[in-house]
């Protein structure tokens, strides 16, 4: 814990501050104190935080000091303070699901997640910018502002988690909720040098969550490190009566996979997709990412996935067909309240056939299983880069006021991404270096079915080897942040 | 306008009151063409012995073996 010995609160991962709060080394009141210096100093030009609540972080870190003294038995996040996207309702509070149509929706209800992570011993003390209604893979918002990114800030942060991403990168917050339904907490993980977690499709309750697409929508961490998200997915995951689409599969003890062995994993690399078209620099990334992964015991294979076209035709009208519903009474009266990119994409939906989206939902069990079959027989877990091209600017996939075709560019982000969301499995992105921008490139690990276990392991190993994870970005010490 | 594009428009507009918002709506709309030409592709490549199954029956399949 050299951090913590050098005084240096903010640089902590979750982990770390939640086992110095449980070890009386450092006060909740001590971590909320750090976050919110560094807030106040780099925030400005990032624009993470759409809304705080200081007065109740306040009190809600001196109970915590308050129950440490007590000498009680402590949760596993006990005295952490925390901002998640702002789509995770908390009955009372604010969530304005990043669009001026909730700026002042107050919800009755609180996610699950929320719930179990409070009684875990976490609180909140912000509301996280994303994009509007989580639709789009860069951070562009209308109503809030774009989030910048703060390793170089005219570069997207990824969305739709933007705020998450770069709140945790920026270390004025130790973990955020993010929500992916077509790599939305990945993208920003990877763009912003942060851990990001999507589990499998029906692990974690999404009651409380503002909807997007039911079938694809789900809920994880981005943290600092990979055991950081095992730590939060052991709390949050798990069968919830209040949401029936949440899987009965038990819930372990993530944080035990963590034992840096790779000796017998099987590592894949596919050779179609995932790297057309990538950018040289995150090629090379991603090969010295293996190279460390190999000298931990794992091999590589280079394999053709299956069923690519198809998973590509069924699952990009998946979340449209399911979020023009959501969306249709507010398309009818107050379109312009969307930023373009939002409401210019949502629109197609509506004309997308029913046998179209019956045929994509039908077909998602048996590609799954075929899928498993062919991949997951050879090999334990798929290896890619997140996002396969150097970062773009904001201003280079700026779709309301770009020139045609700036969409193309736009959906390229989350190409490595959104075939996991419509195979339902789990993965998770880890920084592994710095493009020739200064932004950060994110490596994919994707692994079977409830397989975070392994897939965690992996990212944890490679953690073990690397620093990219505890990088800070350069305007953290150029802005005097607290280190 | 082409065809195409005319017959998307007046479709969401006659089934759901709905009207193109903006031009990038008007150009993704077109692109619904690429929708249908990826659809177009797949028949006739797909056959699976199970199908229909659900999906929350093949991660259980597919999981993880303990």
């Amino acid at each position: 814990m050299a951090a913590l010995v050098d005084g240096y609160l903010a640089d902590l991962s979750l982990t770390e501050a939640a086992d110095a709060v449980a070890a009386r080394k450092v006060s909740s009141l001590e971590l909320l104190k750090a976050c919110w210096a560094n807030l106040d100093k780099v925030n400005a030009p990032v624009n993470a935080v759409i809304w705080e609540e200081r007065e109740a972080a306040e009190a809600a870190a001196r109970a915590a000091d308050k129950a440490v003294g007590a000498g009680g038995r402590l949760g596993k996040l006990h005295g952490v303070p925390m901002a998640h996207k702002d789509m995770y309702y908390q009955a009372g509070r604010l969530a304005t699901c990043g669009s001026a149509l909730r700026k002042d929706y107050r919800p009755s209800v609180t996610a699950t997640v929320i719930s179990r992570m409070d009684e875990a011993g976490a609180y909140v003390f912000a509301g996280l910018n994303m994009a509007e209604f989580a639709q789009n893979p860069t951070g562009h918002n209308k109503t809030y502002g774009d989030c910048h990114n703060p390793w170089n800030l005219p570069y997207i942060t990824g969305g739709s988690s933007s705020g998450s991403g770069a709140s945790v990168a920026a270390r004025f917050n130790y973990m955020a909720l993010g929500s992916d339904t077509g790599g939305s907490i990945r993208l920003p993980a990877s763009a912003c040098g942060v851990t990001g977690l999507k589990p499998t499709q029906t692990r974690v309750s999404r009651y409380g969550v503002m909807p997007l697409s039911f079938s694809h929508d789900n809920v994880g961490p981005l943290a600092r490190t990979a055991r950081d998200c095992a730590r939060v997915l052991t709390v949050i995951a798990g069968h919830d009566p209040l949401d029936p689409t949440s899987s009965h599969e038990p819930v372990p003890d993530y944080e035990r996979f963590l034992d840096g062995d790779l000796r017998g994993t099987r590592i894949g690399v596919p050779t179609n997709v995932f790297l057309d078209g990538a950018d040289a620099p995150v090629v090379a990334a991603m090969e010295a990412a293996l190279k460390v992964l190999e000298a931990r015991g794992a091999t590589v294979t280079r394999l053709t996935l299956p069923l690519m076209d198809a998973v590509a035709a069924y699952g990009g009208i998946v979340s449209r067909a399911e979020a023009a519903p959501i969306h249709a009474e507010w398309m009818r009266k107050d379109p312009q309240a969307y930023g373009a990119h939002i409401s210019g994409r949502m629109y197609p939906g509506y004309a997308l056939p029913a046998a179209y989206y019956i045929e994509a939902l039908s077909r998602r069990g048996p590609i799954l299983r075929a899928f498993a079959k062919a991949v997951f027989d050879t090999v334990d877990v798929l290896v890619t880069p997140t996002i396969k091209t150097c970062l773009p600017t904001l201003q280079e996939t700026d779709i309301d006021h770009g020139p045609p075709g700036t969409e193309h560019k736009f959906m390229a982000v989350s190409a490595n991404a959104r075939p996991f969301n419509y195979l339902g499995l789990p993965a998770i992105s880890v920084p592994c270096g710095l493009d020739p921008n200064g932004c950060p490139i994110g490596l994919q690990i994707a692994g079977r079915p409830f397989g975070e276990g392994r897939v965690l392991k992996v990212a944890d190993a490679y953690q073990r080897d690397t620093a990219y994870h505890a990088a800070r970005p350069p305007m953290l010490d150029k802005a005097g942040a607290v280190a | 306008m082409a065809a195409f594009e005319s017959q998307v428009e007046s479709t969401i507009s006659r089934w759901h009151g709905i009207e193109p918002p903006n031009d990038p709506a008007r150009r993704l709309a077109a692109e619904l063409a690429d929708t249908i030409a990826a659809f177009e592709a797949l028949r006739g490549t797909l056959a699976f012995e199970d199908e229909p199954s659900s999906f929350e029956a093949a991660l259980q399949a597919a999981k993880e073996p303990a």
